[in-house]
């Protein structure tokens, strides 16, 4: 079946839908710090919390193939760095981002050690370990005085002030009242600038030559060591860079939080699973993919939070969750990703390329000096060999 | 001069001996045919001169360069290429991707000037362009932008000749580039080899089970059984050479 629209890549129809979908993005983001509610506010800026560190798993999993069960600790790193440094020294708040950064870069690179030795299933234990035992570390009574124990830090976030500026234009405040009145939509802002900062190192990534390395790895890793590719070295800083990525989410948890223990849901391996979920759910592989999960799956928890009680749920699907004496967002999420892996193994943003292919198709900008057919004879002497039968026209192989 | 000089090569496989002190040297600018019954050890003999493989014993040298001290992912850099019996491509990618990832070794921009984008366009565009005149002449433009998982074999060994020459090579390993391929498709594989060759000053080493192709390209042809060298000559020495034939080739019906 022929696709009904034909679009040019870099044409100017690309650009009006790339246009229309950037100010659409940008409205949305306004509108939800200026006139959402406080609590629409919140589950936005969970959201994008979840989509940072979905964004960094995408990295090493999606794209690179290196499983790693251990996200929740280099989240934990963040959010701890962030807690102690203010704590403990006083630091402002966004001051903690950088030094979060380099922790968890080195020890994501000090992990991903062992990581260049194995693969599957025991690269998967490894860093489930890590999860496992970050809390646990964190809960030791040696390093007490520094983290706080099993108790955890109080006061970690921001201190407003009632003399705070409050950075108005034109009295139009889309930043929250930083004297301490209503500080979410700062949260929010906080949120969007790590998400921002993290996408736009993924996209450099992987769209350029490393990125094309990187897929190479995950595709077949021999072949790409063949190609020159230096295995090591790739997937260790690639390890070191998610493991950084991730940690910036989690400074934000210990900002917008007054409160942060070691048995926060996110801080262990409840954390690397829900990372996990969201970015596969969303789209292993595809640079949207977390973005969209992550909206998605914190829609459905919003949506179905009051679901404990039956009456609160819809009358059509009562049957299905009546029984469920907990919120139900994880089991319709888990339903999801089974369901998922049968339709679109690429998640919804695979999903919808599927769709979408149907009805328009991109044509890419020709590669080469020539035109994409074969001449009948090339300038360089090279006589053209032709298979003597065209390929199968298959709509499945695209 | 020789471009590549094997010497006293042993690998072994547990008990088994693959490669037993295998020697042999390819002039520059020839197509060296490597032949042997199955199990000779001669893709044993590929994947150390691309070090996959590391030999318990011997030497191979590339313009005089000891080759096992270089890492894998060195080679390419040096200007050797190969491509694979049962194919090593990179499924999820499209032919042109597949052919841009060939040229790794040509390019210069890390994670840093990736993340910062210095250059990284420019680099883009050039790898691409490069790429998709290499799928032009290999006759496989037409397919830039499918997926490679799906196509047919033989298309896919066509891209795997693409791929290799992205990473410009002076050194070529082809192994077995006609396998799977239909009769009457052998005759312009020959002519591509030969016409890649002339182009891109390559030195061949193929690998190959068509007799009639083989003898009809290589310049010099080495013989394997068992992991040893048993015929070394021009293809007229080696289809007169009695071991062989009692070997490999067989008596003429």
């Amino acid at each position: 079946m022929k696709p009904l629209i034909s679009i040019k890549s870099g044409g100017p129809a690309s650009w009006a839908i790339r246009i229309a979908c950037a100010l659409a993005v940008g409205y949305i983001l306004l509108w939800i710090p200026t006139r959402g509610s406080n609590s629409l506010i919140d589950t936005a800026t969970t959201a994008l919390t979840l989509m940072g560190a979905a964004l960094s798993l995408n990295l090493l999993l999606g794209f690179t193939g290196q499983i790693s069960l251990g996200h929740s600790a280099f989240f934990g790193i963040g959010t701890y760095t962030t807690a102690i440094f203010v704590t403990r020294w006083g630091w402002s708040p966004l001051k903690t981002l950088p030094v979060a950064f380099v922790v968890a870069f080195v020890v994501g690179a000090v992990v991903s050690l062992p990581a260049l030795r194995i693969k599957g299933v025991y690269l998967a234990l490894v860093t489930l370990a890590l999860g496992v035992v970050f809390p646990q570390f964190i809960k030791w009574p040696k390093i007490a005085w520094l983290t706080g124990g099993a108790r955890g830090l109080n006061d970690t976030g921001f201190k407003f002030d009632k003399n705070n500026r409050t950075y108005e234009i034109f009295g139009w405040n889309p930043w929250g009242n930083l004297r301490g009145e209503n500080v979410k939509p700062f949260y929010f802002w906080i949120g969007i600038g790590i998400v921002a900062i993290i996408y736009l190192i993924c996209r450099g990534l992987v769209k350029s030559r490393v990125g094309r390395s990187l897929i190479a790895i995950r595709d077949n890793s021999t072949a790409a060591a063949v190609m020159g590719v230096n295995l090591a070295v790739t997937k260790g800083i690639v390890f070191g860079l998610s493991a950084a990525m991730c940690a910036l989410p989690g400074c934000l948890t210990a900002m917008k939080g007054s409160v942060v223990t070691p048995d926060t849901a996110l801080l262990t391996v409840v954390g690397s699973i829900t990372f996990l979920i969201v970015m596969v759910v969303g789209g292993a592989g595809s640079l949207w993919g977390p973005i969209i999960g992550a909206v998605v799956f914190e829609l459905i928890t919003e949506k179905t939070s009051d679901w404990v009680d039956p009456d609160k749920i819809p009358s059509l699907i009562r049957p299905i969750f009546s029984w469920s004496d907990t919120a139900p967002a994880g089991g319709i999420f888990a339903l999801a990703l089974v369901v998922l892996m049968f339709v679109a193994p690429l998640g919804l943003v695979g999903l919808w390329k599927q769709t979408i292919a149907r009805v328009v198709s991109v044509v890419p900008r020709p590669a080469g000096s020539g035109t994409l057919d074969a001449p009948e004879s090339s300038a360089g002497g090279i006589p053209t060999w032709r298979p003597q039968q065209e390929p199968p026209a298959g709509d499945e192989a695209e | 001069m020789s471009l590549l000089e094997v010497q006293d090569v042993t690998v072994r496989f547990g008990g088994i001996v693959a490669l037993d002190g295998l020697s042999f040297d390819i002039e520059e600018g020839h197509i060296c045919g490597l032949i042997g019954p199955n199990g000779a050890g001669k893709t044993t003999m590929f994947n150390v001169v691309s070090r996959i493989y590391q030999p318990a014993r011997g030497s191979v040298r590339f313009r005089g360069e000891e080759l096992l001290e270089v890492p894998a992912h060195g080679i390419a850099s040096l200007g050797i290429a190969r491509t694979f019996q049962n194919l090593a491509l990179f499924p999820t990618m499209t032919l042109l991707e597949n052919v841009m990832v060939g040229a790794h070794s040509q390019g210069r921009i890390g994670f840093g000037r990736a993340i910062s984008r210095l250059g990284a366009a420019r680099d883009n565009r050039r790898t691409r362009d490069n790429a998709g005149d290499l799928l032009n002449q290999l006759g496989l433009g037409a397919l830039a932008f499918r997926a490679a998982a799906g196509l047919p074999f033989g298309t896919l060994k066509r891209l795997e000749i693409a791929r290799a020459l992205a990473a410009r090579p002076k050194f070529l390993l082809m192994d077995e580039p006609a396998a799977g391929l239909p009769h009457g498709e052998v005759d312009g594989l020959a002519e591509t080899i030969r016409g890649i060759r002339d182009q891109f000053d390559l030195t061949v080493l193929l690998v190959e089970h068509h007799m009639s192709m083989v003898m009809g390209i290589s310049d010099r042809v080495v013989v394997m059984e068992f992991g040893r060298k048993i015929g070394d000559g021009t293809p007229a020495e080696i289809q007169n050479d009695q071991r062989v034939i009692d070997a490999y080739l067989g008596a003429p019906a």
